[in-house]
This record gives C-alpha cells, sequence and structure tokens, in this order.
C-alpha cells in the first residue's frame, strides 16, 4: 500500500511541477538555513568527553577579600593563584589531579636543517593525560619522579613527532624549547577535540597544544603563561618571584572524582584549606567560597555556545516555521482542487483513513525530498561560514548527526503542516462531486 | 468603495489559507525587524573608525630565544634596521598592538593604587617617542615624549614619569577639561600628562572603554616582542613580504610570527561578527523572498479557484481595475492585520532576546520599516497575479455552465 501511496505522491507532484517545486523549495531554504546555525550550535556544545566529562571538575577558589568585584557574573575568578593550584597539585588528596596552563616556546633541533618556529605549551601534571583519556603513541607519560625533579621532559603530539622526527619513535630523543634541551619521553595520540574544555581562557575553539611540559618547571624556568592572567588588587609585581607569590590567578586546575562521595570529601577538603587560608591572614572573607563544576557545567558557564549562535538558532526555526506555514497554505490550494478526484476515489470505496494516510504520505515526500535539498542548502551555508572565519573551519560541519537530522526535521515539520489539508481533504463528500461531474 | 465589506466576508470563508498567510507575515515582520535592527547595530560597530591609518601599518612579534643575547641593544639595532627599510615611515617596539584583542589595561587613577579612589579603565601601549609616528596618531593638546623621557630597562623599578592620553580618557578623568598638566597613576607610580590625542582604539574594540588609551614611554625588550611598523600605503604588502628574511639577517636566533596588516588584525579580532551579519542578511533575503512567494502563490491559487466567479463579475460589467482593486484590497486586509500582530510580537521578542542577550534595544523605526516595506512586496508580488485575474474574459463565466 505505501509504495502504492508513494507512487500515487509522485504522480501528483509531476501534475503540478511549479507548485511541487516552490514548496520543495521553501522547505529546502528552511531546513537549509536551520541546518547551517543548528549544525554550529550542535559542534559547538557537543559534550567534548561524554564518557567521563562528569567526572571531570574544574575548581574555582574564591581568594579575593570580601568585597572585590570581578568580572564575571558571580564574582569568581576564572582561575586559580600559582600558590593555591600548586598546592592542591601536591596535596595528599587521593584523586587525580592537576594544575596546568598554557606557554609557548621557540623549537628548534639546534642545527640548521630545521628552522626554529614557535610552539604553544602546556604545563601540567602526569595526571593529565590519564584523565583526559589520552593515549600514547610512543612512551608514556613523564614519571612523578621525573615531575618533582622539575626535569626537562616533554610529551608531545603526533604532529609534531612528524615535523621534528619524521614521525618514528622518538623517546629519548632531544628537543630545544627555547635553549633548553629536554627529552621526548611520550609522543601522544593526535587529540583532535572541536572545544578546547580543558582551558576556555584564549577562545574556546582552538587546537590542544602540540607540547606537554611538567609544570613543576613553571618556578624554576621562570615560564609566563601565554593565557590571562586576572589581577585584583594592587600588589607592585616587577618580578617573576613576585607573580608565583601574587594573588594573581593564572592557573587552570582539574580534579578527577568518579563518585559521589569522593566530590563530598573533596569539597570538604577544599573548605579546609580555604578556612585555613582565611585564618592565616591572606585575605579577609567572612564565608569561604568555591566552586567545582564538571566539564559540561563549565561549558555553559564559560558561554561556550556564542549569544550569536543561539540568536541564530532562535531566528532560524522562526524561518522554518514562515516556510510551514507558506507551505500549508500552498497545500491547502493544491488539495483541495483535488477534490473531485477524491469525491470518486471515495465513492469507489477509499475509507477516509486510507486518504488521509495518502495525502500524509505525500507530504512526507514533499519533506523527504525537501530535507536532502536543505542538506545541500546547509553545506552551501556552512561553505559560507568556514570561508568567513577560519576559526569556524572545525565547527562548520554537519555530523552524521546532524545528516540524519535533517530529513527528520523536514518529515516530521511537513507533516505538521500537510495535517490539517489532509484532514481537510479526506472529509469530502463524494455526493456533490459525482453530480458535477 | 472598496467593498471591504463582501471581501471581508470572502476571506472568512476562506480562512485556513489566508490565516497561513496572515501568520507568515506576522513571522516575517517578527523576525526582520529583530534582525535588521541586530544587523545596522553590527554594520555600525564594523564601521567605525578606529583613528588609525589602518593601511598603512602592519605588525609582527619577535620571539628571541638566544639566552647571551643583550635584547634591550639588539632591538635598538633592529629598530634602526626597520626604519632604514625603503617606504618605512617608521617603527618601534610595542607591548601590545592596537585592535589585536590582546595588550594590557589597568585602573589609571587620581590616586596611587595603594589608596584607592577614583580610576579610569584604560589600555596602554608602552614605547619610546616613535609611538605616535609609528600608529599615526596627532597630538590635540600639548607636547609629544622627548627621547631622553623614555625608560629603557628590564625591570618595572624604574617608571618614567610622563604620559600621552587620549581624549576620550583625558576627558573621563578630568570632565573640567583641564588634563593638561595633571598627575595620574599607574598604580603607585605618579605621571604627568603631557600630551592628549586624538581618538584611538585600544586593544579591544569589544572593551567597555574601547578608546581610553595611555601611551607610557617605557621599552623593555622582552623575549616575546610585538613591532609595529608604518610603512607608505601602497609599498606595505611589499615590505611585508620581505620582513621576515630581513628580520632573521638581523639576527638568526629568533622566530617571526603574526605578521599580519593592522586592517586584517581587525578583521580577525571582527571575524564572529562579520559573520553574524552575513548570516543575518541571508537570512532576511531567504525570509522576504520566501514570503513574497507566499503570497504570490496565494493569490495565484485563489484567482485558479474563482476564475468563474471573475469572469460573472466581469461579465455583469465589473471594470478590470475593480477586480484588480479586489485582490489589492483583500492582500491589504490580511497584510494590515499580519503586520499588526507581526509588530506586537516583534516588540515581545526584541524585549526577550534584550533580556537573555546584548542585542541593542528595538528601535520602533525598525518595525515601522519592516512593516513597509512587507506592505510595498506584499502589494508588489500580489500585482501580477491581479492583473492576470483582470484579464479574465467574461465569456469564461457564460462559456462552461
Amino acid at each position: 500500500m505505501l509504495v502504492h501511496y508513494i507512487d500515487l505522491s509522485w504522480r501528483s507532484l509531476k501534475r503540478t511541477p511549479l507548485v511541487s517545486f516552490l514548496m520543495i523549495l521553501a522547505i529546502a531554504v528552511g531546513i537549509g538555513i536551520t541546518m547551517t546555525s543548528l549544525s554550529v550550535y550542535h559542534m559547538m556544545s557537543m559534550d567534548p568527553i561524554p564518557q567521563k566529562s562528569s567526572q571531570l571538575f574544574t575548581l574555582q577558589l574564591n581568594t579575593t577579600d570580601d568585597g572585590t568585584t570581578l568580572w564575571t557574573e558571580d564574582n569568581m575568578p576564572m582561575q586559580l593563584t600559582y600558590k593555591d593550584a600548586m598546592r592542591l597539585h601536591t596535596a595528599e588528596t587521593p584523586a587525580r589531579k592537576t594544575a596546568s596552563m598554557r606557554s609557548g616556546f621557540t623549537v628548534h633541533m639546534n642545527n640548521q636543517e630545521l628552522k626554529p618556529f614557535l610552539s604553544e605549551a602546556r604545563l601540567t601534571g602526569r595526571d593529565f593525560f590519564p584523565m583526559f583519556d589520552r593515549d600514547f603513541v610512543f612512551g608514556s607519560a613523564w614519571t612523578l619522579e621525573q615531575e618533582q625533579s622539575s626535569s626537562p621532559v616533554v610529551v608531545i603530539n603526533e604532529e609534531l613527532n612528524d615535523r621534528l622526527f619524521g614521525g618514528e619513535n622518538s623517546v629519548g630523543k632531544q628537543v630545544y624549547l627555547d635553549d633548553t634541551a629536554f627529552r621526548v619521553v611520550g609522543v601522544m595520540k593526535q587529540w583532535d577535540i572541536y572545544t578546547k574544555y580543558y582551558d576556555l581562557n584564549n577562545g574556546a575553539f582552538n587546537s590542544p597544544e602540540p607540547m606537554f611540559i611538567p609544570i613543576t618547571l613553571v618556578a624554576p624556568m621562570q615560564i609566563a603563561s601565554w593565557g590571562n592572567n586576572n589581577g585584583w588588587k594592587y600588589e607592585g609585581i616587577s618580578t617573576f618571584e613576585g607573580q608565583l607569590k601574587s594573588e594573581t590567578f593564572w592557573l587552570q586546575f582539574w580534579v578527577e572524582l568518579n563518585t559521589a562521595a569522593q566530590v563530598r570529601d573533596y569539597r570538604a577538603y577544599l573548605q579546609a584549606y580555604l578556612e585555613e587560608q582565611g585564618k592565616l591572614g591572606r585575605y579577609t572573607r567572612a564565608v569561604p567560597k568555591f566552586n567545582i563544576q564538571n566539564v559540561n557545567e563549565w561549558m555553559e558557564y564559560n558561554n561556550v555556545v556564542s549569544e550569536d549562535n543561539k540568536i541564530l538558532v532562535g531566528l532560524s526555526f522562526l524561518f522554518l516555521a514562515v516556510c510551514l506555514a507558506n507551505i500549508l497554505g500552498l497545500l491547502l490550494g493544491k488539495f483541495l482542487t483535488r477534490a473531485p478526484e477524491i469525491g470518486v476515489r471515495r465513492a469507489l470505496g477509499a475509507s477516509k483513513r486510507q486518504i488521509f494516510l495518502q495525502h500524509l504520505v505525500e507530504v512526507s515526500l514533499l519533506g523527504f525530498l525537501g530535507g536532502v535539498l536543505g542538506i545541500v542548502v546547509a553545506q552551501l551555508g556552512l561553505w559560507g561560514i568556514r570561508s568567513t572565519s577560519n576559526d569556524y573551519n572545525a565547527l562548520a560541519t554537519m555530523d552524521v548527526n546532524m545528516l540524519l537530522a535533517a530529513p527528520t526535521i523536514a518529515i516530521s515539520a511537513c507533516i505538521i503542516a500537510g495535517l490539517y489539508p489532509a484532514w481537510l481533504v479526506c472529509r469530502t463528500q463524494p455526493a456533490i462531486y459525482l453530480k458535477t461531474q | 468603495m472598496l467593498e471591504i465589506k463582501p471581501i471581508f466576508n470572502s476571506l472568512l470563508r476562506s480562512k485556513a489559507g489566508a490565516l497561513m498567510l496572515l501568520v507568515q507575515i506576522a513571522l516575517t515582520t517578527m523576525i526582520v525587524s529583530n534582525a535588521s535592527s541586530i544587523i545596522f547595530d553590527r554594520m555600525e560597530y564594523l564601521s567605525q573608525a578606529t583613528g588609525y591609518p589602518e593601511a598603512e601599518i602592519f605588525s609582527f612579534s619577535v620571539m628571541s630565544f638566544d639566552k647571551n643575547l643583550d635584547l634591550t641593544q639588539k632591538f635598538e639595532e633592529t629598530e634602526t634596521m626597520l626604519r632604514n627599510i625603503p617606504g618605512v615611515k617608521n617603527a618601534a617596539l610595542f607591548n601590545a598592538v592596537p585592535v589585536s584583542g590582546s595588550g594590557s589595561a589597568t585602573g589609571l587613577g587620581l590616586q596611587p593604587a595603594s589608596e584607592g579612589g577614583q580610576d579610569a579603565r584604560s589600555a596602554y601601549y608602552m614605547a619610546d617617542e616613535n609611538a605616535l609616528d609609528t600608529l599615526g596618531i596627532s597630538l590635540v593638546e600639548g607636547r609629544n615624549i622627548r627621547p631622553d623621557e623614555v625608560i629603557e630597562s628590564q625591570t618595572r623599578e624604574i617608571l618614567p614619569k610622563i604620559v600621552l592620553i587620549t581624549k576620550t580618557l583625558a576627558d573621563e578623568l578630568f570632565p573640567a577639561g583641564d588634563a593638561l598638566g595633571q598627575t595620574i597613576y599607574f598604580g603607585d607610580k605618579p605621571l604627568e600628562v603631557i600630551g592628549i590625542t586624538a581618538k584611538m582604539m585600544g586593544p579591544w574594540l569589544k572593551d567597555s572603554r574601547p578608546d581610553n588609551v595611555a601611551i607610557i614611554p617605557f621599552v623593555s625588550a622582552s623575549i616575546f616582542q610585538k613591532i609595529i611598523v608604518r610603512t607608505e600605503a601602497n609599498q606595505r604588502t611589499a615590505i611585508m613580504r620581505q620582513i621576515e628574511n630581513l628580520m632573521l639577517e638581523d639576527h638568526n636566533k629568533r622566530v617571526i610570527t603574526g605578521l599580519q596588516g593592522m586592517d586584517d588584525e581587525k578583521q580577525n579580532y571582527n571575524a564572529a561578527d562579520t559573520l553574524m551579519l552575513r548570516m543575518l542578511i541571508v537570512l532576511i533575503v531567504l525570509l522576504l523572498s520566501v514570503t513574497a512567494l507566499g503570497i504570490f502563490g496565494l493569490t495565484v491559487f485563489n484567482i485558479n479557484k474563482r476564475t468563474k466567479q471573475i469572469g460573472t463579475r466581469r461579465a455583469l460589467g465589473a471594470r478590470k481595475s475593480s477586480i484588480i482593486s479586489y485582490f489589492l484590497v483583500e492582500n491589504v486586509i490580511i497584510c494590515l492585520t499580519g503586520t499588526a500582530l507581526g509588530s506586537i510580537s516583534a516588540i515581545l521578542l526584541g524585549q526577550g532576546l534584550l533580556d537573555l542577550y546584548s542585542v541593542p534595544a528595538l528601535n520602533s523605526l525598525y518595525i515601522i520599516s519592516t512593516v513597509l516595506f512587507i506592505i510595498t512586496i506584499s502589494i508588489l508580488s500580489v500585482l501580477i497575479p491581479a492583473n492576470k485575474a483582470a484579464n479574465i474574459s467574461p465569456s469564461i463565466a457564460t462559456r462552461s455552465i
């Protein structure tokens, strides 16, 4: 029966090519626009590490004086001070945890063959790799001992390994960061994420750093942050030593807590830590304030999905509604002119239900065609986005979910639009039309 | 005369089609007026003047990795080398690049920072006496920095005694207009205002105070040094092309990055806004076309359905013009109701957007012009089918009955 209905629909579409074309075009444009903005939204808001996003937490410790206003909505600093970050980093708490910070170096091999180039680096602890599910192609993370002794060791990603060592096992080889020789201890599998969720400070959609070195090198090598340094009071800092001791916020901190009990314990630990710091007179604050948020909460808190994008998604759905109203109008016209034919069919024994279903199949076919054409329109739109801004290269794409969503949305929208016309037409009284024939 | 009542009655008899058109027009009014409000806001933002001769300026960063190098001395030589390139007007070391989105800002106060008190948020550039000329910014009042007033140091223990500030910053700190010669505080360090410059933007166009800028005559050559160069506009591309080689010839233990013209820098910073602007324009153009097509389609359908009635009316003596005006009036009735509903929902949507996001408040001017525009479009798209209807021959009415 379905095949028969589809056949009938196809004939009906061919009978009024212009109207059919207009309807398909309207759906295609509506779906195209909607899918363009929805795809970008989907990519931006996608859970970057679904298997662990609810176990990885980032910290905010409010170590400012009471009454200090910061630039965040809830007056909580986005990052930690060096002394807090390192204290928590080395604390005897059971969970995996790491302070981390973005910096960068000139990378060279101390020879003439390779032109020195600049590369970003992440200073972090060895826990970073298992916490964020990083696998290694060669070697592994640095050892605890290497971390504690501030050894110049580096983990590089596959891309950098290709560039520096032609892709071979480079563990144990040397590479120069600025003028310090570092030993490669591991080559990390390429990390392709859309959202750099572990450090949202300098653009949420940057790529992860290609190099990782121990966070314990910050003090001996006097490594400055390439991210944000946020001070909130005048401290007259003039040296790096002063920066390390200061109340400036410039490090991120992540902790992995697998059970509710662990979260509770860690909160208690933080509470005690802040109370202790308060007692030492570091800041004047009656009630210690801190915040721990998991990956998705953190992305939400940082407004990873831009306002513009949310507005666009909203407006495009309204646009789709206009297209639907349009189609509904056209369908009404189209179906009603067919009333005489339906009258005959009803007289020959077709039930109302059959007529109704037949017309719903017809609008679904319209929706399907419109949806497929809509994907083409959306690809055009996404291409337009990519050519406007390089930042969107990875984001302005449709993944499988979105490719399937396009015809689904189109068909359901068309069925909604087609319900009323189909219902009207199935109520056709055969007698009237038989009379006039 | 316009036969509104019969038209209205006939509309009521075929409600659904007219209702859909009405919904369409209302939604279109709502979307287009809000979208165009955002569009104009972005256009204004994107076309604002930065104060700089953007086409003459480019900048780049130098990462020096030679530990034994005397940076201060080397960069003196580098500056001289750059200034001697034919076509270069001036070049200077800067701590930050205008409109690049990265730089430093502080509160410049009327009292030392440790005493608190009033201050104004301001970006600051640290550079030498060539700063103004390199940026192509003119002085409004006072004088420029003298070479002997520039402090060159690797630490911030000694700071200069003077500062140049923009007109906007001067007006914020000293509303009486007597900024020249006054003292302002950078942290706890006093700086005398010796000159007031024309408007120039700081590193962040989206800052709450984008054109509060101070120029502090302090040079601290760093391992990650930014350099700004101003050239003859027509020679910029050529000079930019050779800059990396020249810099590496000057010293080979360095890496040159971020070589970019100021106009490109600005474009990068504003990429997201440009994108939003384009998407909204595409959206409303398509939307208006879909709506126009909808009106067109519905009128054509109405005419086909009523061919006989039109023929009968014509046979009974109706003029062509009254047939046309029938469809026009019918359309205008729907259109007016639709745009009226649309205006109300536009205001509601605008209010909702304003509550949730940082969009401009919806000016009623946008609604009015959208409504006028939509009425025009709808009249235009009804004219062709209405004309066709007027040409239906009266004989049709008599033939087939």
